[in-house]
Protein backbone atom coordinates (compact mmCIF):
# COMPACT_ATOMS: atom_id res chain seq x y z
CA UNK A 1 0.00 0.00 0.00
CA UNK A 2 1.43 3.19 -1.00
CA UNK A 3 1.55 6.03 1.43
CA UNK A 4 -0.84 8.57 0.45
CA UNK A 5 -2.46 11.84 2.17
CA UNK A 6 -5.53 9.75 2.53
CA UNK A 7 -3.83 6.87 4.12
CA UNK A 8 -2.40 9.01 7.14
CA UNK A 9 -5.54 10.93 7.66
CA UNK A 10 -7.61 7.53 8.10
CA UNK A 11 -4.84 7.01 11.14
CA UNK A 12 -4.94 9.94 12.39
CA UNK A 13 -9.05 9.93 11.98
CA UNK A 14 -9.71 7.90 15.54
CA UNK A 15 -7.25 10.46 17.24
CA UNK A 16 -10.11 12.66 18.92
CA UNK A 17 -9.66 16.50 20.71
CA UNK A 18 -10.51 15.26 24.91
CA UNK A 19 -12.00 18.81 25.13
CA UNK A 20 -13.97 19.01 21.73
CA UNK A 21 -14.29 15.12 21.67
CA UNK A 22 -14.22 15.11 17.97
CA UNK A 23 -11.44 13.75 15.40
CA UNK A 24 -8.70 15.60 14.89
CA UNK A 25 -8.97 15.37 11.12
CA UNK A 26 -12.75 16.10 11.27
CA UNK A 27 -12.02 19.58 13.07
CA UNK A 28 -9.57 20.15 10.46
CA UNK A 29 -6.41 19.96 12.70
CA UNK A 30 -4.34 18.12 10.60
CA UNK A 31 -2.69 20.57 7.72
CA UNK A 32 -0.44 20.62 4.80
CA UNK A 33 0.85 16.85 4.85
CA UNK A 34 4.16 16.36 2.62
CA UNK A 35 5.16 13.24 1.92
CA UNK A 36 8.56 12.60 1.07
CA UNK A 37 9.68 8.68 0.67
CA UNK A 38 9.02 7.66 3.80
CA UNK A 39 9.66 10.48 6.19
CA UNK A 40 6.01 12.07 6.63
CA UNK A 41 5.38 15.45 8.21
CA UNK A 42 2.13 17.28 9.00
CA UNK A 43 0.96 20.19 10.42
CA UNK A 44 -1.31 19.86 13.77
CA UNK A 45 -3.35 23.02 14.00
CA UNK A 46 -4.55 23.50 17.50
CA UNK A 47 -7.14 26.02 18.86
CA UNK A 48 -5.26 27.21 21.28
CA UNK A 49 -1.58 27.77 22.12
CA UNK A 50 -2.29 27.29 25.52
CA UNK A 51 -4.00 23.82 25.19
CA UNK A 52 -2.73 21.53 28.27
CA UNK A 53 -2.85 18.23 26.16
CA UNK A 54 -0.63 19.20 23.18
CA UNK A 55 2.45 16.82 23.56
CA UNK A 56 -0.01 14.31 24.15
CA UNK A 57 -1.65 14.61 20.90
CA UNK A 58 1.56 15.10 19.24
CA UNK A 59 2.61 11.97 20.61
CA UNK A 60 -1.01 9.97 19.13
CA UNK A 61 -0.66 11.48 15.91
CA UNK A 62 3.07 10.01 15.69
CA UNK A 63 2.44 6.88 16.75
CA UNK A 64 -0.79 5.95 15.13
CA UNK A 65 1.64 7.24 11.82
CA UNK A 66 4.90 5.48 12.81
CA UNK A 67 2.91 2.01 12.11
CA UNK A 68 2.03 2.26 8.84
CA UNK A 69 4.15 0.22 5.91
CA UNK A 70 6.93 2.31 4.85
CA UNK A 71 7.06 5.36 7.39
CA UNK A 72 10.61 5.63 8.04
CA UNK A 73 9.74 9.07 10.20
CA UNK A 74 6.99 10.79 11.28
CA UNK A 75 7.44 15.15 12.08
CA UNK A 76 4.40 17.13 13.69
CA UNK A 77 4.85 20.32 13.50
CA UNK A 78 2.54 22.00 16.46
CA UNK A 79 0.64 25.28 15.45
CA UNK A 80 -2.53 26.94 17.37
CA UNK A 81 -4.87 29.28 15.62
CA UNK A 82 -7.40 30.85 17.90
CA UNK A 83 -10.74 30.86 17.07
CA UNK A 84 -12.93 33.52 18.26
CA UNK A 85 -15.93 35.89 17.07
CA UNK A 86 -15.91 38.52 14.84
CA UNK A 87 -16.55 41.51 17.11
CA UNK A 88 -18.49 43.44 13.73
CA UNK A 89 -18.66 47.11 13.84
CA UNK A 90 -16.91 47.58 17.18
CA UNK A 91 -13.82 48.72 15.58
CA UNK A 92 -11.40 49.13 18.64
CA UNK A 93 -11.93 45.20 19.61
CA UNK A 94 -12.47 44.44 16.15
CA UNK A 95 -9.35 42.16 16.26
CA UNK A 96 -9.78 40.45 19.46
CA UNK A 97 -10.87 37.17 19.63
CA UNK A 98 -11.64 36.15 23.07
CA UNK A 99 -13.48 38.71 25.48
CA UNK A 100 -12.69 36.98 29.05
CA UNK A 101 -14.22 38.26 31.97
CA UNK A 102 -12.51 37.35 35.69
CA UNK A 103 -15.42 38.34 38.06
CA UNK A 104 -16.03 37.43 42.07
CA UNK A 105 -19.25 38.10 43.93
CA UNK A 106 -17.05 40.07 46.71
CA UNK A 107 -13.73 41.86 46.96
CA UNK A 108 -10.75 40.34 48.64
CA UNK A 109 -10.76 37.07 46.73
CA UNK A 110 -7.56 37.26 44.45
CA UNK A 111 -9.50 38.28 41.57
CA UNK A 112 -7.07 40.84 39.92
CA UNK A 113 -4.14 38.33 41.14
CA UNK A 114 -6.20 35.48 38.81
CA UNK A 115 -6.96 38.20 36.19
CA UNK A 116 -2.66 38.86 35.49
CA UNK A 117 -1.56 35.21 36.42
CA UNK A 118 -4.26 34.07 34.09
CA UNK A 119 -2.96 36.77 30.83
CA UNK A 120 0.23 35.91 31.83
CA UNK A 121 -0.09 32.28 31.55
CA UNK A 122 -1.97 32.51 28.10
CA UNK A 123 0.70 34.39 26.92
CA UNK A 124 3.55 32.29 28.13
CA UNK A 125 2.22 29.61 25.40
CA UNK A 126 2.01 32.31 22.88
CA UNK A 127 -1.11 33.89 22.89
CA UNK A 128 -1.36 37.60 22.30
CA UNK A 129 -3.06 38.42 25.27
CA UNK A 130 -3.99 42.24 26.77
CA UNK A 131 -5.40 42.98 30.19
CA UNK A 132 -8.14 45.41 30.65
CA UNK A 133 -8.43 46.77 34.31
CA UNK A 134 -12.04 47.87 34.46
CA UNK A 135 -11.81 48.19 38.39
CA UNK A 136 -12.16 52.18 38.09
CA UNK A 137 -12.78 52.54 42.27
CA UNK A 138 -9.59 50.26 42.50
CA UNK A 139 -7.81 49.61 39.73
CA UNK A 140 -4.49 47.25 40.60
CA UNK A 141 -2.96 45.59 37.32
CA UNK A 142 -0.77 48.05 36.85
CA UNK A 143 1.39 47.08 40.06
CA UNK A 144 1.07 43.60 39.39
CA UNK A 145 2.35 43.63 35.53
CA UNK A 146 5.33 45.69 35.34
CA UNK A 147 5.04 48.83 33.10
CA UNK A 148 7.67 48.67 30.63
CA UNK A 149 5.82 51.03 28.02
CA UNK A 150 3.02 53.31 29.38
CA UNK A 151 0.12 54.13 27.34
CA UNK A 152 -0.29 56.83 24.79
CA UNK A 153 -2.50 58.47 22.89
CA UNK A 154 -2.46 58.02 19.29
CA UNK A 155 -5.02 61.07 18.33
CA UNK A 156 -7.75 62.50 19.69
CA UNK A 157 -9.46 59.11 19.17
CA UNK A 158 -7.34 56.19 20.46
CA UNK A 159 -4.56 55.23 22.83
CA UNK A 160 -2.19 52.67 22.36
CA UNK A 161 -2.16 49.74 25.72
CA UNK A 162 0.43 50.13 28.21
CA UNK A 163 2.82 47.11 27.28
CA UNK A 164 4.53 44.94 30.39
CA UNK A 165 6.04 41.11 30.44
CA UNK A 166 4.83 40.77 26.88
CA UNK A 167 1.36 41.77 27.63
CA UNK A 168 -0.76 44.60 26.81
CA UNK A 169 -3.11 46.69 29.48
CA UNK A 170 -5.14 49.50 30.07
CA UNK A 171 -6.22 50.99 33.96
CA UNK A 172 -7.56 53.77 35.48
CA UNK A 173 -4.66 54.15 37.38
CA UNK A 174 -2.54 55.66 34.68
CA UNK A 175 -5.10 58.50 34.47
CA UNK A 176 -5.57 59.08 38.21
CA UNK A 177 -2.80 60.74 40.51
CA UNK A 178 -0.89 58.14 42.94
CA UNK A 179 -2.53 57.94 46.25
CA UNK A 180 -5.92 59.61 44.90
CA UNK A 181 -8.84 57.98 45.34
CA UNK A 182 -11.39 57.91 42.11
CA UNK A 183 -14.59 59.56 43.65
CA UNK A 184 -16.98 59.42 40.78
CA UNK A 185 -20.54 58.78 40.29
CA UNK A 186 -21.82 55.78 38.29
CA UNK A 187 -22.84 57.08 34.84
CA UNK A 188 -18.75 58.29 34.78
CA UNK A 189 -17.76 55.17 35.77
CA UNK A 190 -19.53 53.39 32.75
CA UNK A 191 -18.08 56.06 30.35
CA UNK A 192 -14.54 55.06 31.23
CA UNK A 193 -15.50 51.69 30.82
CA UNK A 194 -16.64 52.26 27.46
CA UNK A 195 -13.65 54.25 26.77
CA UNK A 196 -11.54 51.07 27.31
CA UNK A 197 -13.79 49.20 25.45
CA UNK A 198 -14.17 51.61 22.32
CA UNK A 199 -10.87 53.85 22.49
CA UNK A 200 -7.92 51.47 23.05
CA UNK A 201 -6.27 50.37 20.05
CA UNK A 202 -5.35 46.54 21.52
CA UNK A 203 -4.08 45.16 18.24
CA UNK A 204 -4.48 41.35 17.42
CA UNK A 205 -5.31 39.74 20.58
CA UNK A 206 -6.28 35.70 20.51
CA UNK A 207 -7.79 36.79 24.54
CA UNK A 208 -8.53 40.02 26.15
CA UNK A 209 -8.75 39.52 30.11
CA UNK A 210 -11.09 41.84 31.99
CA UNK A 211 -10.72 42.47 35.78
CA UNK A 212 -14.23 43.20 36.92
CA UNK A 213 -14.56 44.83 39.97
CA UNK A 214 -15.98 43.08 42.72
CA UNK A 215 -19.68 42.54 42.91
CA UNK A 216 -22.76 43.11 40.59
CA UNK A 217 -23.14 46.62 39.83
CA UNK A 218 -23.69 48.89 37.49
CA UNK A 219 -19.68 48.59 35.53
CA UNK A 220 -20.21 44.86 35.47
CA UNK A 221 -24.01 45.79 33.39
CA UNK A 222 -22.01 48.16 31.16
CA UNK A 223 -19.51 45.77 30.21
CA UNK A 224 -21.97 42.90 29.35
CA UNK A 225 -24.08 45.13 27.65
CA UNK A 226 -21.13 46.94 25.44
CA UNK A 227 -19.12 44.03 25.00
CA UNK A 228 -19.68 40.67 23.61
CA UNK A 229 -18.17 38.51 26.32
CA UNK A 230 -16.61 35.44 25.16
CA UNK A 231 -17.10 33.45 28.80
CA UNK A 232 -16.48 34.69 32.32
CA UNK A 233 -14.33 32.54 34.94
CA UNK A 234 -15.44 33.46 38.85
CA UNK A 235 -13.06 33.87 41.64
CA UNK A 236 -13.81 32.63 45.43
CA UNK A 237 -12.04 31.71 48.36
CA UNK A 238 -13.23 28.24 49.58
CA UNK A 239 -15.41 29.68 52.62
CA UNK A 240 -19.10 29.11 52.77
CA UNK A 241 -19.71 32.45 53.22
CA UNK A 242 -17.62 33.82 49.91
CA UNK A 243 -19.43 31.02 47.59
CA UNK A 244 -22.64 32.50 48.63
CA UNK A 245 -21.56 35.32 46.79
CA UNK A 246 -20.51 33.28 43.60
CA UNK A 247 -24.13 32.41 43.64
CA UNK A 248 -24.52 35.84 42.78
CA UNK A 249 -21.73 36.82 40.19
CA UNK A 250 -22.49 33.47 38.46
CA UNK A 251 -26.45 34.42 38.28
CA UNK A 252 -25.28 37.51 36.91
CA UNK A 253 -23.54 36.00 34.10
CA UNK A 254 -26.47 33.78 33.54
CA UNK A 255 -28.81 36.73 33.01
CA UNK A 256 -26.92 38.58 30.53
CA UNK A 257 -26.36 35.00 29.00
CA UNK A 258 -22.25 35.58 29.25
CA UNK A 259 -21.60 31.82 29.81
CA UNK A 260 -19.55 30.65 32.92
CA UNK A 261 -16.52 29.11 31.83
CA UNK A 262 -15.41 27.90 35.71
CA UNK A 263 -14.62 28.55 39.11
CA UNK A 264 -11.48 28.97 40.28
CA UNK A 265 -10.59 28.81 44.14
CA UNK A 266 -7.75 31.02 45.27
CA UNK A 267 -5.96 30.62 48.66
CA UNK A 268 -7.19 26.86 48.78
CA UNK A 269 -4.40 26.06 51.05
CA UNK A 270 -1.18 26.57 52.94
CA UNK A 271 1.82 24.53 52.16
CA UNK A 272 3.92 24.61 55.24
CA UNK A 273 7.94 25.13 54.45
CA UNK A 274 9.04 23.16 57.29
CA UNK A 275 6.67 20.24 56.98
CA UNK A 276 5.31 20.69 53.52
CA UNK A 277 2.17 19.55 55.27
CA UNK A 278 -1.31 21.36 53.01
CA UNK A 279 -2.97 23.36 55.71
CA UNK A 280 -6.60 24.31 54.52
CA UNK A 281 -7.11 27.11 56.60
CA UNK A 282 -10.45 28.33 55.40
CA UNK A 283 -12.46 24.77 54.91
CA UNK A 284 -11.09 22.71 51.68
CA UNK A 285 -13.35 21.81 48.69
CA UNK A 286 -15.80 24.67 49.06
CA UNK A 287 -14.96 25.97 45.53
CA UNK A 288 -15.42 22.49 44.00
CA UNK A 289 -18.70 21.56 45.74
CA UNK A 290 -20.02 25.12 44.58
CA UNK A 291 -18.84 24.48 40.95
CA UNK A 292 -20.61 21.08 40.79
CA UNK A 293 -23.99 22.65 42.81
CA UNK A 294 -24.55 25.27 39.86
CA UNK A 295 -23.28 22.76 36.95
CA UNK A 296 -20.27 25.19 35.83
CA UNK A 297 -16.71 23.19 35.06
CA UNK A 298 -14.10 23.61 38.55
CA UNK A 299 -11.14 25.36 37.18
CA UNK A 300 -8.91 24.31 39.52
CA UNK A 301 -7.42 25.26 43.00
CA UNK A 302 -4.43 28.10 44.28
CA UNK A 303 -3.01 27.56 47.15
CA UNK A 304 -1.80 30.40 49.30
CA UNK A 305 2.21 31.03 48.81
CA UNK A 306 3.77 33.93 49.89
CA UNK A 307 5.41 34.30 46.52
CA UNK A 308 2.31 35.00 45.16
CA UNK A 309 1.55 38.38 46.51
CA UNK A 310 5.32 39.19 46.77
CA UNK A 311 5.20 38.97 43.24
CA UNK A 312 2.48 41.05 42.19
CA UNK A 313 3.23 43.83 44.62
CA UNK A 314 6.65 43.72 42.84
CA UNK A 315 5.28 43.65 39.51
CA UNK A 316 5.83 39.95 38.43
CA UNK A 317 3.39 37.71 37.92
CA UNK A 318 3.91 34.38 39.67
CA UNK A 319 3.86 32.65 36.69
CA UNK A 320 6.41 34.39 35.01
CA UNK A 321 8.36 34.68 38.10
CA UNK A 322 8.14 30.81 39.45
CA UNK A 323 6.35 28.69 37.00
CA UNK A 324 7.20 25.90 38.30
CA UNK A 325 6.26 27.23 42.35
CA UNK A 326 2.65 24.91 42.96
CA UNK A 327 0.79 28.64 42.73
CA UNK A 328 2.62 29.18 39.29
CA UNK A 329 1.52 25.75 38.13
CA UNK A 330 -1.74 26.03 39.74
CA UNK A 331 -2.55 28.82 37.74
CA UNK A 332 -0.88 27.69 34.39
CA UNK A 333 -3.48 24.77 34.67
CA UNK A 334 -5.99 27.12 35.28
CA UNK A 335 -5.28 29.12 32.56
CA UNK A 336 -5.02 25.87 29.70
CA UNK A 337 -8.61 24.82 31.29
CA UNK A 338 -9.95 28.40 30.71
CA UNK A 339 -8.68 28.16 27.26
CA UNK A 340 -9.86 24.45 26.87
CA UNK A 341 -13.28 25.53 27.78
CA UNK A 342 -13.10 29.03 25.49
CA UNK A 343 -12.16 26.53 22.15
CA UNK A 344 -15.31 24.53 23.19
CA UNK A 345 -16.98 27.34 23.19
CA UNK A 346 -16.03 28.73 19.63
CA UNK A 347 -16.54 25.24 17.67
CA UNK A 348 -20.12 25.65 18.52
CA UNK A 349 -20.43 29.18 17.23
CA UNK A 350 -21.23 30.17 13.99
CA UNK A 351 -24.71 28.53 15.04
CA UNK A 352 -26.10 32.12 16.02
CA UNK A 353 -25.28 35.93 15.43
CA UNK A 354 -23.38 36.94 18.16
CA UNK A 355 -24.36 40.21 17.73
CA UNK A 356 -26.94 42.03 15.02
CA UNK A 357 -27.24 45.60 13.98
CA UNK A 358 -30.61 45.52 11.51
CA UNK A 359 -31.74 48.79 9.34
CA UNK A 360 -34.92 49.46 9.27
CA UNK A 361 -36.03 49.89 5.63
CA UNK A 362 -39.71 52.08 5.24
CA UNK B 1 -33.45 29.14 33.77
CA UNK B 2 -33.44 25.90 31.99
CA UNK B 3 -30.55 24.61 29.85
CA UNK B 4 -32.45 25.41 26.71
CA UNK B 5 -33.67 28.49 27.65
CA UNK B 6 -30.04 29.53 28.64
CA UNK B 7 -29.04 28.80 25.51
CA UNK B 8 -31.29 30.42 23.57
CA UNK B 9 -29.79 32.69 21.08
CA UNK B 10 -30.66 34.33 17.56
CA UNK B 11 -29.49 32.48 14.22
CA UNK B 12 -31.11 34.97 12.29
CA UNK B 13 -32.66 38.56 12.54
CA UNK B 14 -34.52 40.27 9.50
CA UNK B 15 -37.46 42.80 8.42
CA UNK B 16 -40.43 40.70 7.25
CA UNK B 17 -42.57 44.04 6.23
CA UNK B 18 -42.71 47.42 7.13
CA UNK B 19 -44.24 46.89 10.41
CA UNK B 20 -43.14 43.21 11.58
CA UNK B 21 -39.84 42.24 12.91
CA UNK B 22 -38.71 38.41 12.47
CA UNK B 23 -36.29 35.98 14.28
CA UNK B 24 -35.29 32.83 13.87
CA UNK B 25 -34.27 31.08 16.96
CA UNK B 26 -31.17 28.32 17.86
CA UNK B 27 -33.97 25.82 18.32
CA UNK B 28 -35.67 26.87 15.28
CA UNK B 29 -38.39 28.72 16.15
CA UNK B 30 -39.34 31.54 14.06
CA UNK B 31 -41.04 34.53 16.20
CA UNK B 32 -42.47 37.15 14.34
CA UNK B 33 -43.93 40.31 16.12
CA UNK B 34 -45.48 43.55 14.92
CA UNK B 35 -43.32 46.41 16.55
CA UNK B 36 -46.46 48.29 17.59
CA UNK B 37 -47.05 45.09 19.87
CA UNK B 38 -43.04 45.38 21.25
CA UNK B 39 -43.53 49.55 21.41
CA UNK B 40 -46.96 48.77 23.81
CA UNK B 41 -44.83 45.85 26.35
CA UNK B 42 -41.41 47.75 26.52
CA UNK B 43 -39.70 47.11 29.70
CA UNK B 44 -37.86 50.37 30.65
CA UNK B 45 -38.47 52.28 33.50
CA UNK B 46 -40.26 54.97 31.60
CA UNK B 47 -42.65 52.42 30.49
CA UNK B 48 -43.20 50.26 33.81
CA UNK B 49 -43.47 51.13 36.78
CA UNK B 50 -39.77 50.49 38.89
CA UNK B 51 -41.44 49.38 41.68
CA UNK B 52 -45.03 48.16 40.83
CA UNK B 53 -44.63 46.77 37.59
CA UNK B 54 -47.59 48.61 36.11
CA UNK B 55 -47.53 49.73 32.66
CA UNK B 56 -47.43 53.11 32.21
CA UNK B 57 -47.44 52.93 28.74
CA UNK B 58 -51.53 53.39 27.79
CA UNK B 59 -51.72 50.93 24.58
CA UNK B 60 -53.98 53.27 22.77
CA UNK B 61 -51.36 55.65 22.61
CA UNK B 62 -49.33 53.51 20.13
CA UNK B 63 -50.15 53.62 16.37
CA UNK B 64 -50.56 50.35 14.39
CA UNK B 65 -48.18 51.47 12.12
CA UNK B 66 -45.53 51.96 14.05
CA UNK B 67 -41.89 51.37 12.57
CA UNK B 68 -38.24 51.38 13.57
CA UNK B 69 -35.06 52.57 12.17
CA UNK B 70 -32.55 50.14 13.60
CA UNK B 71 -32.41 46.60 15.68
CA UNK B 72 -29.72 45.73 17.50
CA UNK B 73 -28.17 43.41 19.74
CA UNK B 74 -27.43 44.16 23.58
CA UNK B 75 -24.39 42.27 24.59
CA UNK B 76 -25.46 38.67 23.79
CA UNK B 77 -28.76 38.52 25.37
CA UNK B 78 -31.19 40.89 24.56
CA UNK B 79 -31.89 43.23 21.48
CA UNK B 80 -32.46 47.23 21.52
CA UNK B 81 -34.97 48.53 18.96
CA UNK B 82 -34.81 52.26 17.94
CA UNK B 83 -38.73 52.89 17.55
CA UNK B 84 -39.53 55.23 14.74
CA UNK B 85 -41.24 57.29 17.75
CA UNK B 86 -37.80 58.16 18.93
CA UNK B 87 -38.30 55.34 21.70
CA UNK B 88 -35.18 53.35 22.37
CA UNK B 89 -34.52 52.61 25.71
CA UNK B 90 -36.16 49.15 26.16
CA UNK B 91 -33.72 46.20 26.53
CA UNK B 92 -35.91 43.16 25.08
CA UNK B 93 -33.66 40.37 26.70
CA UNK B 94 -34.62 36.51 24.53
CA UNK B 95 -36.48 35.34 26.71
CA UNK B 96 -38.99 38.08 26.99
CA UNK B 97 -38.70 38.31 23.65
CA UNK B 98 -40.07 34.47 23.31
CA UNK B 99 -43.07 34.99 25.85
CA UNK B 100 -44.36 38.45 23.59
CA UNK B 101 -43.78 35.98 20.35
CA UNK B 102 -47.11 36.55 17.57
CA UNK B 103 -46.46 33.58 15.17
CA UNK B 104 -49.55 31.52 14.29
CA UNK B 105 -48.54 29.11 16.86
CA UNK B 106 -47.69 31.12 19.89
CA UNK B 107 -50.77 33.80 19.09
CA UNK B 108 -53.29 30.60 19.41
CA UNK B 109 -52.42 31.38 23.32
CA UNK B 110 -50.07 28.07 23.49
CA UNK B 111 -46.27 30.06 23.47
CA UNK B 112 -43.50 27.95 21.90
CA UNK B 113 -41.27 26.85 25.03
CA UNK B 114 -37.75 27.74 24.52
CA UNK B 115 -35.66 25.18 23.51
CA UNK B 116 -38.62 22.29 22.38
CA UNK B 117 -37.97 21.74 19.24
CA UNK B 118 -33.69 22.04 19.46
Amino acid sequence: MALTEATILDRLRPIEDPDLHRSIVDLGFVRDIRIDGGRIRFDLVLTTPACPVKEDLRGACVRAVELLPGVEGVEVNLRAETRGAEMGDRKALASVKNLVAVASGKGGVGKSTTAVNLAAALAREGAAVGVLDADIYGPSVPTMIRVETPPQPMDDQTIRPAQGHGLRFISMAFFMPKERAAILRGPMVSGYVAQFLGRVDWGALDYLVIDYPPGTGDIQLTLSQQAPITGAVVCTTPQEISLVDVRRAVAMFETTRVPVLGVCETMSYFVCDQCGKKHFIFRSGGGRRMAERLGVPFLGEVPLDPLVTEGGDQGRPIVIEAPESPAGRAYREIAGAVAAQLSILNVERGHYLESFSLQWKT
Amino acid sequence: MTEAARSLLVRRIEQLDRHTLGIEWTDGHRSRWRLAHLRRHCPCAACVDEWSGRPLIKPQDVPEDLTAARVESVGRYAASIQFSDGHATGIYSFPLLRKLCQCAECAQGSPAPAGRSA
